[in-house]
């Protein structure tokens, strides 16, 4: 017997499936965008369990004849291209003819289907995972995909799924994003029978926005509107008094497909350089439509990657239709008067993004890169230092200079501490040991009604038990809104929509909800009375404990701000330096 | 302009008006005063466009004319200058104002009257006259309890409300709530119900002297501003839109524990369990215990991880049940400081309802603050 053999039908679909449907998320993309293809008016999406258990993606589209049903399942079999060369003038969502037989070959699948012509529907179902049994239905106009117990028969896949709440995020995502593509499908997503989304198809974005977003920052939102035949950009950015703390909601849409791309979002944040803070980002939902010739979809299983085959041309017209809108719309004159005055290096990169001898030569986005893969220099240098043993070694007080520095010796060479930064890490973590676990809250006198974006109200429904560990007390009050009654005593001072807000956020980016916001007061605290400062001198006993404490610190390498508190020098570093060793 | 004034009305009238000065504006006009002649007298004004203080002063007015002068290097140079006349002439070609006091003489260059914002006129008429006295004690007893905010602009603002020969004002962070009436002489025809920056309103306690008998303020209709004005001096402000909280839903109407304590001793203890308190979350505890014979007490702890404890005992006329209830005595103590009265009467219903403060003896001064939850 021959090592090599061909594999199995059903191994080949498995090993194929592994690479389109990685996830609940991805089924239903993949049938959302047949439905979308079909030409449905109408979309209906349920899912139960996360869309473990059951996703059901319905659609009044043109539907599925009986007799090509069977061909519909089976590898490689599409309605929506014939030769190689129509991938590049492709325009429908679909083309690989993969998605239904991936689908079939990792769940209990049946799909429902008639034609509006035929008196008879048809359906196919593949429950044992092994063959399709066709038979005539009757049903509505359309086509029904149900999928059962997805990865039934693949357990490592679901391991490796997230949490059933980020599971269904991403799809109540996934909808909102293709709701706002398609503004004149109606869609409607229900989890476990209860409609969580719909939008009306009427064909307005900011509806669209207004569901999930909140009606306050949908109404701010600044419209793009780019052409230059025929390319066009329009959709929707923030005005720069709103951001997010990532950049999650940043979306592209290429030709109605949402796709991921690093360059354009770069793009994008290149628009906003300098009008927002360091760290802070955009909400935007762009939709770049090009012809289709000039587009590579091909690239990428599930197509969340595309090839532009002019990308400098793509990115600059990204950029300069989203700058556009911001100059355009900015009502804030203190920020741009500021802007224009203090920094002219600034004044002068905006009149290059103006002329057009500079757009295609692409000149400018040069220094950007650069600065970002040095950030990312930066950051492998930290990675590096987190290796290293967190603990100090015992150090040996030698003195101090400049009346700021303390200079120590330890077991691998010689160090030099910022008595500021170090005495703000000794303190923090002393204070960070100290909060305990009773949480006092102060009630509000009339209770604070609080409007969230539908998927952070999603969310936040189902940590309103967190929310009053943490000294909050939260309860639902209609559709996406909800009823404050008190927060944490720690927050006075901070509005309650404010405080809700971060706590989403934190619960978003899986952090520890409101540690963030925590620490920042408490180090604001620290740095503001009690740490020693640079420029006193300390006696020898102040050094000495200074230097005994920050070897009990957990992190002594950072002050709370993240700043460096030493730099070390090493035995070999100096060896070097001095000629002693190496290549001198 | 050539005039003279006398260097103590110069001072006392920029100090007056400074605080309305924006120094760190990027229209540097707004940092400067605006001196004038004005039908024999002086007047000096400024504004930060939201908050806009004016007042005259007498002088010998030989020219007329007028010029912004940064206010910070005329208010320092005035209060060094002796108490004398000071001799005040301008030089229109190079907008500079010769300033002559004694042997001192100094030139400062200024901006063209021209660029400063228009003041608005004077409202004489409408206006609805408030005693001084009353005004700057009812503006001390509610501005504190507002929201600095600026989320949201609402409740950083004063409600001033005038209906027949009442006025109330209130304000409110959203933890507590200050509320405090009086009655004015002349009443009002028309009801008045205004949002005034509570900013605005410590400023009006500040400059009104208590020489002034009354104020008059007036609402002068489309304008969105509210006018305050004194014998001698200006007030005009910004109002905020908006709608302002309903108080009279959240005053409790009743109590289930009336507490009568001596206000120095209450705030004395408030201060020293703040002592304490500030460490950690500010929090407070008050054991209310009435007893069968004499008089009951309030017991007011504090405890800090860090700092350690405090523990201070209160006689008290107790009428109803024991409660142990937490306060943030920050707001506590703030409130006390504004009451006027020997004692002061803490009406409870539950450790997690609104509990009131009132004078006891003021039947028009009402706080009410929301008590915290320990977790």
């Amino acid at each position: 017997m021959g090592k090599i053999k061909i594999l199995t039908d059903e191994v080949a679909s498995q090993i194929a499936a592994g690479e389109v449907i990685e996830r609940p998320g991805s089924v239903v993309k993949e049938l959302v965008e047949n439905a979308i293809d079909a030409g449905a008016s109408e979309i209906i999406v349920r899912i139960s369990e996360a869309g473990k258990k059951l996703i059901e993606v319905s659609d009044n589209g043109n539907g599925i004849p009986f007799e090509e049903l069977e061909l519909a399942v089976a590898r490689h079999a599409t309605s929506k291209l014939q030769r190689a060369s129509d991938l590049f003038k492709i325009q429908t969502l679909g083309f690989r003819g993969e998605a239904l037989a991936s689908i079939a070959s990792v769940s209990h699948f049946s799909l429902l289907s008639k034609q509006n012509e035929e008196e008879l529907g048809g359906k196919i179902e593949n429950t044992d995972g092994k063959e399709f049994h066709v038979s005539h239905y009757g049903g509505p106009d359309g086509t029904s995909v149900i999928v059962r117990n997805l990865f039934y028969n693949v357990p490592a896949r679901l391991k490796f799924l997230k949490s059933d709440i980020t599971e269904k995020q991403k799809i109540s995502s996934l909808i909102t994003k293709l709701a706002l593509a398609y503004p004149n499908i109606r869609f409607h997503l229900y989890n476990e029978r209860q409609l969580i989304l719909q939008s009306s198809g009427n064909g307005d974005r900011r509806e669209i926005l207004t569901q999930i977003y909140g009606i306050e920052i949908a109404r701010q939102m600044l419209e793009v509107k780019f052409e230059d035949h025929p390319y066009h950009i329009n959709g929707f950015i923030s005005p720069i008094a709103i951001t997010r703390s990532n950049r999650r909601e940043i979306t592209f849409f290429v030709n109605g497909r949402w796709i991921q791309d690093v360059a354009l979002n770069s793009a994008l944040l290149k628009a906003y350089h300098t009008l927002i803070m360091v760290g802070r980002y955009p909400i935007s939902v762009l939709f770049i439509d090009f012809p289709a010739d000039f587009v590579d979809v091909n690239v990428h299983p599930t197509k969340a990657e595309v090839r532009f085959s002019k990308p400098d041309l793509v990115f600059s017209m990204v950029q300069r239709a989203a700058r556009r809108a911001l100059l355009a719309y900015s009502p804030v004159p203190e920020i741009s008067q500021s802007f224009w005055k203090s920094d002219s290096k600034v004044t002068s990169d905006i009149e290059t993004q103006w002329s057009p001898a500079t757009m295609l030569t692409n000149t400018d986005d040069q220094p950007i890169f650069s600065r970002s893969s040095q950030g990312v220099i930066d950051h492998d240098n930290k990675e590096d230092d987190f290796e290293k043993p967190i603990h100090l070694p015992l150090l040996r007080h030698i003195g101090q200079i400049g009346a700021t520095y303390i200079i120590a010796e330890g077991p691998d060479g010689l160090y030099l501490i910022d008595q500021h930064a170090a005495h703000e890490r000794i303190l923090f973590e002393k204070m960070m040991a100290q909060i305990s676990d009773v949480v006092p809250s102060q009630p509000l006198l009339s209770p604070e009604i609080v409007q969230l974006p539908l998927h952070q109200a999603v969310l936040l429904q189902e940590k309103l038990e967190i929310l009053d560990k943490l000294g909050f007390e939260v309860s639902e009050f209609g559709p996406n809104t909800f009823q404050v009654r008190a927060i944490p005593a720690l927050l006075i001072g901070i509005n309650p929509q404010d405080a809700i807000q971060v706590v989403v956020e934190d619960f978003e980016d899986d952090e520890k909800p409101l540690g963030g916001m925590v620490e920042t007061i408490i180090a604001a605290r620290i740095c503001k009375r009690a740490a020693v400062k640079g420029g006193q001198v300390l006696s020898k006993e102040e050094q000495r404990t200074l230097l005994e404490n920050l070897e009990q610190c957990d992190a002594p390498r950072t002050c709370p701000h993240g700043r460096p508190t030493m730099i070390h020098l090493s035995v070999d570093l100096l060896e070097r330096q001095f000629g002693r060793k190496g290549s001198l | 302009m050539k005039a003279s004034v006398s260097q103590q009305e110069l001072a006392h009238g920029l100090s007056t008006v400074s605080r309305a000065v924006s120094p760190r504006s990027t229209l540097p006009v707004l940092a400067n005063v605006l001196i004038a002649t004005d039908e024999g007298r002086i007047r000096l004004s400024a504004t930060n466009l939201e908050l806009g203080i004016s007042c005259w002063i007498t002088a010998t007015v030989e020219e007329e004319g007028s010029i912004t002068i940064p206010a910070r290097t005329i208010s320092d140079l005035v209060s060094t200058l002796p108490n004398d006349r000071v001799e005040m002439l301008l030089n229109d070609r190079t907008q500079t104002l010769n300033v002559r006091c004694g042997t001192n003489s100094t030139d400062i260059k200024g901006i063209d009257a021209q660029e400063y914002p228009p003041m608005p006129l004077p409202e004489k008429s409408g206006g609805v006259e408030l005693n001084v006295a009353d005004l700057k004690e009812m503006i001390q007893q509610v501005a504190f309890a507002a929201s600095t905010d600026e989320a949201r602009p609402v409740l950083q603002g004063v409600l001033t409300q005038i209906e027949g020969t009442t006025i109330t004002m209130a304000a409110t962070d959203g933890f507590r709530i200050s509320v405090r009436s009086s009655t004015v002489t002349n009443p009002s025809d028309k009801a008045i119900s205004v949002i005034i920056p509570a900013r605005a309103m410590n400023e009006l306690a500040r400059i009104a002297a208590n020489g002034d008998a009354t104020v008059s303020m007036s609402v002068p209709a489309g304008r969105g501003q509210v006018v305050f004005n004194l014998k001698d001096a200006e007030l005009v402000s910004q109002l905020i839109e908006g709608n302002f909280p309903d108080y009279n839903v959240i005053i409790p109407r009743s109590y289930k524990t009336h507490t009568v304590v001596s206000t120095p001793s209450f705030q004395k203890a408030c201060r020293q369990a703040e002592i304490i308190a500030r460490d950690g979350n500010n929090i407070i505890r008050m054991h209310i215990q009435p007893r069968m014979e004499g008089p009951g007490i309030v017991e007011i702890s504090a405890q800090s991880e860090e700092t350690g404890n405090s523990e201070v005992q209160l006689d008290a006329n107790i009428d109803g049940d024991g409660l142990l209830i937490a306060f943030n005595v920050r707001y506590l103590r703030e409130v006390l400081d504004v009451v006027k009265t020997p004692s002061v009467a803490l009406e409870t219903n539950a450790n997690n309802t609104p509990a009131t403060i009132k004078p006891i003896g003021e039947d028009e001064f009402t706080h009410v603050i929301m008590p915290m939850h320990l977790g």
